[in-house]
């Protein structure tokens, strides 16, 4: 029995080897394909591996994603097989299903995938912030702010503007777009390369324009991170007006509101 | 929404799309290729998509049709909100219209005008040719048929520039016109009709259609400012609220808010107040931190170790390189100059032994055991001849002699009575040098044993 059982490691472990080599190959490509398992690789990799070790590897993706998280750069499949789930990939989607419990169940978080061609994930806070209780001992990342003014000037504007628009708004706010602004440095660069990459928001060339101009838009993270209804909120607030003076604005955040529960 | 594009092009059955025409079309977008046909008018018969076009339909009646492409802009004209937008299309419209009759009419005349080709008779129109068709003078279309009123140069130039300076100023007061509180855009449109009256011929014509595409793609933009519901939502405002939120202190100079370039009336935590705020709007994923600060993640990178390596057998290149040359030149020079000042000591030998006789230069310098050892001795000797230690001269049967100068000689002797000249020795005159002056042996002894006693 004993000995059959070694057999049986050995012959896996050439497989898992061969698989890695496969892995290699597919990195070459730039991204993964990891091919959906059959049922029965799926179940041959489960006896494979001891449920102690199964779980060391949901703690690995756990941790590798809250790392990864901290720059807040959307983490894309192809890493986690590559340096995580690596000779598990039979195992991926049990694995990812786990971690994304962990998520839930233990840290209050949610994965969510935003790309599902590219397969790309993101963090989310699955608690809603209590009014008047800080949401965190840290001092406010004044970047939160910035982002805030550029998604609520789009989101008022109905989706997209125009560069412009955007950099003289700032500019009555005192961030010169030219200049390096106290708090955040070269303030084009944090816009137009950090929130970009963060996927927070979207800065697309705008067609047939000549000398060439650029529009924003709402980012996939920013879809899912930030509520439309407590921006509009916030901007009523300021403004002193009801959020449903703004018809249209309205309507778009309820329906949001409502298809995201 | 895209970019909205108003194409106008002429297509009648027996001619297909107007080449003229879609030229201008060109000109207007170089990347026109085939055009994308929204919204079409044929024949006073409309095949379109959209509805509202059909209040335009009415008007076309002819054996030309036109068609006209709006891209995108309909939608505006769906929704009854965008009445700017509206007014473009009509004007545009109408343009397309008055330029549509001329070509009619250019088509009719052009049947009857076919067999007199180029020779028709100027006087024989009641009305300017309003025709953007009739050949540019820039095309060399040859001016068959023009009125001369139509050609006149100074006339179109004016033309010309006025388009220009409409265009420059529509550019340059793009956020002006963009104002919903006023009519600036109608106003330029109205413009770009009185100079329209006087177009006649495609060059301006095609100006008149650049001016009509950036007119239209600011209706658009003005068009998506009006909101026909709701609130708008002014950007300034919103900044002015939100300066207000971040503790801006007003009362302090105020004329300088103006400028924007204030920096201390806002407190320096001003952003951290309304990142705190906003952060309600976020549900962001607290990010997670190391409680004594996380490890540097990348070890020391192998590219240290990589560059150690390349930089060391380099530095040792470099040192051997040099030292190898140096050697190899100073012993390359020792050796010549030493060998200079041996063929000096044997010349002078010779010499003193009997100044009288003079010493034949190629029983000198001829070994006639090596040929390399005479072509050594010939260079050595060269250089004799250069720091004026030695002359050569031509004895009575010219052949060449060589003697020592005295230490005395040297300085009147040196450059004016210098001469230059090339020797060549092949194998073969060497060997005939040795059979004429039966040459036994070499007057220089060979160095080598000298260098073997060294």
């Amino acid at each position: 029995m004993s000995q059959r059982k070694r057999v049986a490691a050995v012959g896996s472990q050439t497989k898992h080897f061969r698989r890695s080599q496969q892995v290699v190959l597919d990195e070459d490509d730039g991204d993964m394909s990891l091919t959906q398992p059959t049922s029965s690789q799926v179940q041959k990799a489960r006896e494979n591996f001891t449920p102690v070790q199964v779980d060391r590897k949901v703690a690995e993706v756990v941790q590798f994603i809250l790392i990864k998280d901290q720059k807040k750069i959307p983490i894309r499949r192809a890493d986690i097989a590559k340096h995580v789930i690596k000779e598990y990939k039979a195992l991926y989607q049990d694995i990812m299903k786990r971690a994304d419990r962990t998520f839930e169940q233990v840290f209050g978080l949610k994965l969510v995938e935003i790309d599902s061609k590219n397969h790309i994930y993101i963090l989310v806070n699955k608690l809603q912030p209590v009014p008047g209780e800080p949401i965190s001992m840290c001092p406010g990342n004044p970047k939160t702010g910035l982002l805030f003014v550029i998604l609520s000037i789009i989101f008022m504007k109905g989706g997209t503007v125009k560069e412009n628009v955007v950099w003289n708004t700032l500019k009555k706010l005192r961030v010169d777009v030219g200049e390096k602004h106290e708090d955040f440095g070269d303030v084009k660069k944090v816009i137009i390369d950090e929130f970009v990459r963060q996927k927070y928001l979207e800065y697309v060339r705008i067609p047939h324009t000549d000398p060439l101009e650029f529009e924003f838009r709402w980012g996939q993270r920013a879809e899912k991170e930030v509520s439309k209804m407590k921006v509009l909120e916030f901007i009523g607030e300021l403004h002193n007006q009801e959020p449903q003076s703004w018809t249209q604005q309205y309507r778009e955040a309820t329906s949001v509101e409502t298809s995201q529960r | 929404m895209e970019n909205i594009k108003i194409w106008m092009a002429w297509w009648s059955p027996e001619k297909g799309w107007d080449p003229l025409v879609y030229a201008y079309l060109k000109l207007v977008s170089p990347d026109l290729r085939v055009p994308c046909l929204h919204v079409i008018i044929v024949n006073g018969k409309k095949f379109c998509k959209y509805g509202p076009c059909s209040k335009l339909t009415g008007i076309v009646e002819s054996k030309m049709c036109c068609i006209i492409i709006l891209l995108h802009s309909l939608k505006q004209l769906e929704s009854g909100g965008a009445v700017i937008q509206i007014k473009t299309t009509i004007t545009l419209y109408k343009r397309a219209v008055s330029l549509m009759s001329d070509s009619r009419r250019r088509v009719s005349r052009g049947s009857q005008e076919e067999s007199a080709s180029h020779a028709n008779g100027m006087g024989g129109r009641s009305r300017p040719d309003r025709a953007a068709d009739t050949g540019d003078e820039d095309d060399g279309a040859g001016p068959s048929g023009i009125h001369e009123e139509d050609d006149d140069p100074a006339r179109r130039r004016e033309i010309r520039s006025q388009y220009r300076d409409l265009i420059n100023s529509v550019q340059q007061n793009r956020e002006d016109m963009l104002n919903p509180a006023n009519n600036k855009l109608i106003d330029v449109l109205e413009e770009a009709n009185k100079l329209f009256a006087n177009v006649r011929q495609a060059r301006e014509a095609a100006l008149d259609a650049q001016l009509l595409v950036l007119a239209t793609d600011l209706g658009r933009e003005k068009a998506s400012q009006l909101h026909a519901e709701g609130s708008s939502f002014d950007p300034s405002a919103f900044a002015e609220h939100l300066l207000s939120f971040m503790g801006l202190n007003r009362l302090e100079e105020e004329e300088d808010d103006q400028d924007g370039c204030l920096y201390g009336y806002l407190p320096p935590d001003a952003w951290q107040r309304l990142s705190k705020r906003a952060e309600y709007c976020f549900r962001t994923a607290p990010s997670f931190h190391y409680m004594l600060g996380s490890f540097l993640a990348e070890p020391p990178p192998p590219r240290q170790r990589v560059e150690r390596q390349r930089k060391a057998p380099s530095k040792e290149a470099k040192r051997m390189m040099p030292t190898q040359l140096k050697k190899m030149e100073e012993s390359h020079q020792e050796a010549t100059e030493k060998e200079v000042e041996r063929i000096l000591g044997c010349l002078q030998s010779y010499y003193s032994d009997d100044p009288q006789s003079p010493i034949s230069y190629y029983e000198f310098v001829v070994d006639p055991a090596s040929f390399s050892r005479t072509v050594e001795n010939i260079f050595h000797t060269s250089f004799l001849i250069r720091d004026g230690l030695a002359r050569i001269y031509l004895d009575d049967s010219k052949l060449p002699c060589i003697a020592p100068v005295e230490e005395g000689e040297v300085e009147p002797g040196g450059a004016a009575a210098r001469h230059q000249c090339v020797i060549s020795v092949s194998p073969a005159s060497w060997r005939e040098i040795i059979e004429a002056f039966e040459i036994k042996e070499a007057l220089i002894p060979t160095p080598k044993t000298l260098t073997q006693e060294n």
